[in-house]
C-alpha cells in the first residue's frame, strides 16, 4: 500500500466519531477533562463530541454506568462495554440537565467516599446563560461562569447531597464540545 | 573546590547492566549457555515456583526468567508478572472442577487406604539427603539412559484418568459442611485493590501467587502455637488440570490446555459454632500452579487460620487478613526492600536538622541547669 | 515470545482506572483512592505507584521532566526516564523545568514554583500519615473519614514534650482543605509550604500501597502543628546564624546537600540541579553584562 497516495488521495471521512474511541485521543480528553475537575470553572473544550469522548474516556467494563434518560444510542452502550446499574448505584450516571433530578445517587461511605457518583449532566450551552459564581479547592479565589440547560434543582441537590463532606457527588456539565466540573467540593451560587 | 558531578547516574547504570551480563557469562570459551527446556526441566520445581508467585502460567517464560535473572526467586517472578500485567484479558474461565486433575501424586494423611488408592509419585519426602556425588560429572549418555530405561522398564500403568476427592468421602458422611453453593463472582486482585475486610476468595488469590517462604514462615507460627489449626491433611494432589474455556460459537466449555497444580485440602477439629445444624470438621484450603507442596499445605493452614479470624476476629498474626495478606507477596515485599539501596540524601538531610536542632535544644537546656546551679 | 508493549507499557483498561481514580482524588482532596495497582518492571518502592500516573497521564504531546533528590541524572530517575522514553515513542524529556508539561518527582518539589499548564507526579512509599499511631488500614479509613486526627496530634504532642520540637523531619503531615491529613510523600518540610495554593495539579502515587490521592491547585494545605511550637522548615543557617549558599551557584534560597569532603570539612550545594544550572546560568549573564 503506497501511505502517500493513501492519504492525498482520501477523502475526509468524519473521522472524529471513530476517533473517540482510539487511545491516544481518550488520552487528550483525559488531560482536559482531569483539568477541568482540577480547575472547577474552567471550560475545556474537547475535539469532538464531548459526551460520548468523555463516555469512552473513563468508562470500561470495571466500572457501572447509568444512562437515566436513555440518551445513547444502543450502539453506543454495546460499544461502551459497560456494566449497567440503576441510578442510584452506578459510579456514573448519565442525565438530561433541563429537568430536576429524580433520582438520589450514591453518596458513597465515611470509609470510601471514592464511592459516590460521577454525575455527567448533558445541558445546552457552558459560557453563556445563567451565571454561577464558585468557590472551593481548584478555584482562585472566585470564579464565575454561565450554564444554559441547567434545571435549578441540581443546584439545589449539589449543594445537599454534598452537605456532609467527604460523602458526595461530583458534576460534570457536558455540552456540545465543552466540560465543566463541578466536584462536590466547589461550592456554587446563582448570580440574580 | 570540586563540584559534585551532575552527569553519571546513566552511564552506572549501563556499566552495572554489562557487569552483570560479564557475570552471567564468566565460564567464558568453555561456557554452555543454559537452555529454555533445560532449566523447564532439569530445574522443574524452580520453574514450578516462578510460575506459581509469577501468578501466569508459562513455564518456558519462567524458564527464562530465571534465566536472565541469573536464578533469584524474587526477581524472575517479578519479571513473570511484570510481563503478566501488560497483556490484556481476552476470555475467563468458569470455575474448574479439581476433580478432573489428571494426577501424577496424591496422597492422604488421614486415612490408611483411600478411594482410588495412594500415590506417592516424584516426592523427596523420604529421599535420604546425602549429596549425590555421582551427579556431578554426570555423563550426558548416562544422563539420557535414565528416562529411558524408566520408560522401557515401568508397565504401563492401569490407571484411572481422574480419582474421587477424599473430601467428598467425608462430606458424604457428613463429617464435613456440604459445599456452599457461591454464585458471586470471585474477587480479582488483579483489578481490585484489596480493602479489608475482603472475601475469602480474594484471600485465596492472594495466597496462590505468595512467596514461597513468606507463607510458610506465617503459617509455621500458626502450627508452633501461635493459632491452633492442628490440620490433618485430607488429601493433597499433583497433576495436570485440564483448562476449559466456552466454545466461542456453541457455548459449550472445551478444553483449550491443562496447567500442572498443586492442591492441599486439610481437615480441622470442630469448633463451637453458635450457628445451627450439627458440628462438623472444618476445612483449609490451598492451590497454586507448579508442584509447590510446601506452599500449598501452608496456604490451606492459613485459609482455615484466616476464616477464623475473619469470623471471630484474630488473636494472632497468622489469623488477622491484613497482617497476613499484605505481607505475603513476594514482589512487593522485595520492591520495598530493594529501595531503600536508592538515593534518600534529601530526607537524610531533613533527619540531620532535626536531630543537631534537638541536640542544640538539649544543650542549652544542660548549660541552663549548669548555670543555675553555680548561682 | 514476542513481547510488543502498548505505548505506555499499561493497556488501556489499566490506563482507564488510573484515570477514574485520579478524578476521584481531585475531587476529595488528600483522600487516598484505592486502585489495582498494576506490577511494574521496576521493584516496588522505586516510584512504581508514581510511574502508573505518568503513564496514564502522558501522550505524544508531553514534555516529561523526572527527577529523584532534585537532580535528573540520579541512577532512579534516569532509570524511570529511560523506561518512558521507551515505552512511550514520540514524547519529548527535559531536565528544564520551564519546559516540562508533566514532572515526576521522588523526594522534592522544584524550588521554581510550578506552572498552571504543569503536573506534578509524586512517588509515595507510605501513603497514610495515620499508620504511626494506628496499624490496621480499617480503622485508618474511618478516622480519616471523621477527619479525627487526635490520636496524630497527640503523638507530635509527645514529642514536644520529649524533645521540646517536633521531630518530624520529611513526610511531614499536613492537612488539605481543612479535612484529610496527607503523607506528603518523603519531601523536605521545605517544600511542604509549596503544596499551599499551589499553583499546579499534584498528583501522589502509592504503587505498592496501591493509592492515589491528589492536591489540587488553589487548596489549602497546612502542616500539622500547635500555637507555641510552629512548623519549621529546615535551618541551612551557620554556627553563627549566616545563611549558606550553593557552592556551585551561590543560591541562599535553596534546600542544599550536606557533602563531606575528604579532610573533614563539609560542603553544601542545590539539591534541584536544574534550579542549580539556572542561578549559575543568569549569575554568569549578570556578571557578562557587568563588564560589558
Amino acid at each position: 500500500m503506497n501511505n502517500h497516495l493513501n492519504t492525498t488521495l482520501q477523502p475526509t471521512l468524519p473521522t472524529t466519531l471513530l476517533s473517540i474511541w482510539q487511545a491516544d485521543t481518550q488520552q487528550r480528553a483525559f488531560r482536559k477533562i482531569m483539568n477541568a475537575f482540577a480547575r472547577p470553572g474552567v471550560i475545556e473544550t474537547l475535539e469532538s463530541e464531548a459526551l460520548l469522548l468523555t463516555l469512552a474516556t473513563l468508562l470500561d467494563g470495571a466500572t457501572t454506568f447509568a444512562d437515566f434518560d436513555g440518551i445513547l444510542s444502543e450502539h453506543d452502550m454495546a460499544r461502551l462495554e459497560v456494566a449497567t446499574a440503576t441510578a442510584e448505584q452506578a459510579r456514573f450516571v448519565l442525565t438530561h440537565g433541563e429537568a430536576a433530578p429524580a433520582f438520589t445517587p450514591s453518596l458513597g461511605t465515611l470509609e470510601s467516599p471514592d464511592m459516590g457518583a460521577t454525575i455527567l449532566l448533558k445541558i445546552q450551552a457552558i459560557g453563556s446563560g445563567h451565571r454561577l459564581k464558585l468557590t472551593g479547592p481548584g478555584v482562585d479565589g472566585a470564579c464565575e461562569v454561565a450554564v444554559n440547560g441547567l434545571h435549578p434543582a441540581w443546584i439545589t441537590a449539589h449543594q445537599s447531597w454534598n452537605s456532609a463532606f467527604p460523602l458526595g457527588v461530583d458534576f460534570l456539565l457536558v455540552a456540545e464540545h465543552q466540560v465543566m466540573a463541578l466536584p462536590r467540593t466547589t461550592r456554587i451560587e446563582g448570580i440574580k | 573546590m570540586g563540584y559534585v558531578a551532575i552527569k553519571g547516574g546513566g552511564q552506572a547504570i549501563q556499566g552495572a547492566e554489562e557487569v552483570l551480563e560479564a557475570l552471567r557469562t564468566a565460564e567464558g570459551e568453555h561456557g554452555t549457555p543454559l537452555t529454555m527446556q533445560a532449566i523447564e526441566n532439569q530445574l522443574r520445581l524452580l520453574t514450578s515456583r516462578i510460575v506459581s508467585e509469577g501468578g501466569l502460567y508459562h513455564p518456558q517464560l519462567a524458564a527464562l526468567a530465571i534465566k536472565q535473572s541469573q536464578g533469584d526467586t524474587l526477581e524472575a517472578a517479578f519479571a513473570l508478572r511484570a510481563y503478566r500485567s501488560t497483556k490484556p484479558r481476552l476470555l475467563e474461565t468458569s470455575a474448574q472442577d479439581t476433580g478432573s486433575m489428571r494426577l501424577i501424586r496424591r496422597i492422604s494423611s488421614a486415612f490408611k487406604d483411600i478411594p482410588g488408592g495412594q500415590m506417592l509419585g516424584p516426592t523427596y519426602d523420604y529421599a535420604l539427603r546425602l549429596m549425590r556425588l555421582d551427579l556431578a560429572n554426570e555423563s550426558a549418555e548416562t544422563f539420557r539412559a535414565v528416562a529411558r530405561e524408566f520408560l522401557a522398564e515401568t508397565p504401563e500403568p492401569n490407571l484411572p484418568d481422574t480419582f474421587p476427592k477424599v473430601v467428598e468421602a467425608l462430606r458424604a458422611e457428613g463429617l464435613l459442611p456440604p459445599v456452599e453453593n457461591h454464585t458471586e463472582t470471585p474477587f480479582d486482585i488483579t483489578r481490585e485493590p484489596l480493602i479489608f475486610p475482603v472475601p475469602r476468595s480474594a484471600a485465596l488469590a492472594t495466597m496462590a501467587r505468595a512467596e514461597t517462604g513468606s507463607i510458610l514462615a506465617l503459617a509455621y507460627s500458626n502450627m508452633r502455637g501461635y493459632g491452633d489449626v492442628h490440620p490433618t491433611v485430607a488429601e493433597l494432589r499433583v497433576g495436570y488440570l485440564p483448562v476449559m474455556l466456552p466454545h466461542p460459537i456453541t457455548g459449550e466449555p472445551v478444553e483449550v490446555g491443562e496447567v500442572l497444580m498443586t492442591e492441599c485440602e486439610v481437615v480441622a477439629m470442630y469448633e463451637d459454632d453458635d450457628s445451627k445444624g450439627a458440628p462438623t470438621f472444618t476445612l483449609g484450603y490451598g492451590a497454586c500452579f507448579g508442584h509447590n507442596e510446601v506452599k500449598a499445605i501452608a496456604m490451606a493452614i492459613l485459609d482455615r487460620a484466616l476464616q477464623k479470624g475473619m469470623r471471630d476476629g484474630p488473636s494472632n498474626p497468622s489469623e488477622d487478613p491484613e497482617f497476613v495478606l499484605l505481607h505475603i507477596d513476594g514482589v512487593d515485599s522485595m520492591g520495598f526492600a530493594s529501595h531503600y539501596k536508592m538515593p534518600h540524601y534529601v530526607t537524610f538531610q531533613s533527619d540531620m536538622d532535626r536531630l543537631r536542632t534537638t541536640q542544640k535544644k538539649h544543650e542549652s537546656v544542660k548549660q541552663q541547669d549548669v548555670n543555675e546551679g553555680v548561682q | 515470545m514476542s513481547a510488543g508493549y502498548n505505548f505506555g507499557f499499561l493497556d488501556e483498561h489499566a490506563k482507564k482506572e488510573v484515570r477514574r481514580a485520579i478524578l476521584k482524588a481531585i475531587s476529595i482532596p488528600g483522600y487516598q483512592v484505592p486502585y489495582s495497582s498494576r506490577e511494574m518492571p521496576m521493584g516496588r518502592g522505586f516510584g512504581t505507584g508514581g510511574l502508573q500516573l505518568t503513564l496514564s497521564l502522558i501522550g505524544a504531546n508531553d514534555t516529561l521532566k523526572v527527577i529523584d533528590q532534585g537532580s535528573d541524572d540520579s541512577v532512579n530517575a534516569v532509570n524511570l526516564r529511560q523506561f518512558i522514553e521507551m515505552t512511550c515513542p514520540g514524547i519529548d524529556t527535559t531536565t528544564h523545568l520551564s519546559e516540562a508539561t508533566l514532572i515526576q518527582s521522588r523526594h522534592r518539589i522544584p524550588e521554581t514554583p510550578l506552572k498552571p499548564e504543569q503536573v506534578l507526579v509524586l512517588q509515595v512509599p507510605y501513603p497514610d500519615p495515620l499508620v504511626v499511631v494506628e496499624p490496621s488500614e480499617d480503622k485508618r479509613k474511618i478516622m480519616h473519614g471523621e477527619a479525627d486526627y487526635a490520636r496524630l496530634l497527640v503523638k507530635l504532642y509527645e514529642d514536644i514534650v520529649k524533645f521540646d520540637e517536633i521531630t518530624i523531619s520529611h513526610r511531614y503531615p499536613t492537612r488539605i482543605n481543612d479535612h484529610y491529613v496527607i503523607d506528603p510523600s518523603p519531601i523536605p518540610r521545605w517544600d511542604v509550604p509549596k503544596l499551599d495554593n499551589s499553583p499546579a495539579l499534584v498528583l501522589f502515587g502509592a504503587g505498592r500501597e496501591k493509592k492515589i490521592y491528589a492536591v489540587p491547585p488553589h487548596t489549602k494545605g497546612e502542616p500539622l502543628a500547635f500555637e507555641d511550637v510552629p512548623f519549621r522548615v529546615e535551618s541551612f543557617n551557620d554556627a553563627q546564624g549566616k545563611r549558606r549558599a550553593c557552592a556551585r551557584c551561590g543560591a541562599t534560597d535553596s534546600f542544599l546537600d550536606e557533602f563531606m569532603n575528604e579532610d573533614g570539612s563539609k560542603r553544601y550545594q542545590c539539591s534541584d540541579s536544574d534550579y542549580c544550572d539556572e542561578t549559575l546560568q543568569a549569575s554568569k549573564m549578570t556578571e557578562a553584562a557587568t563588564y560589558a
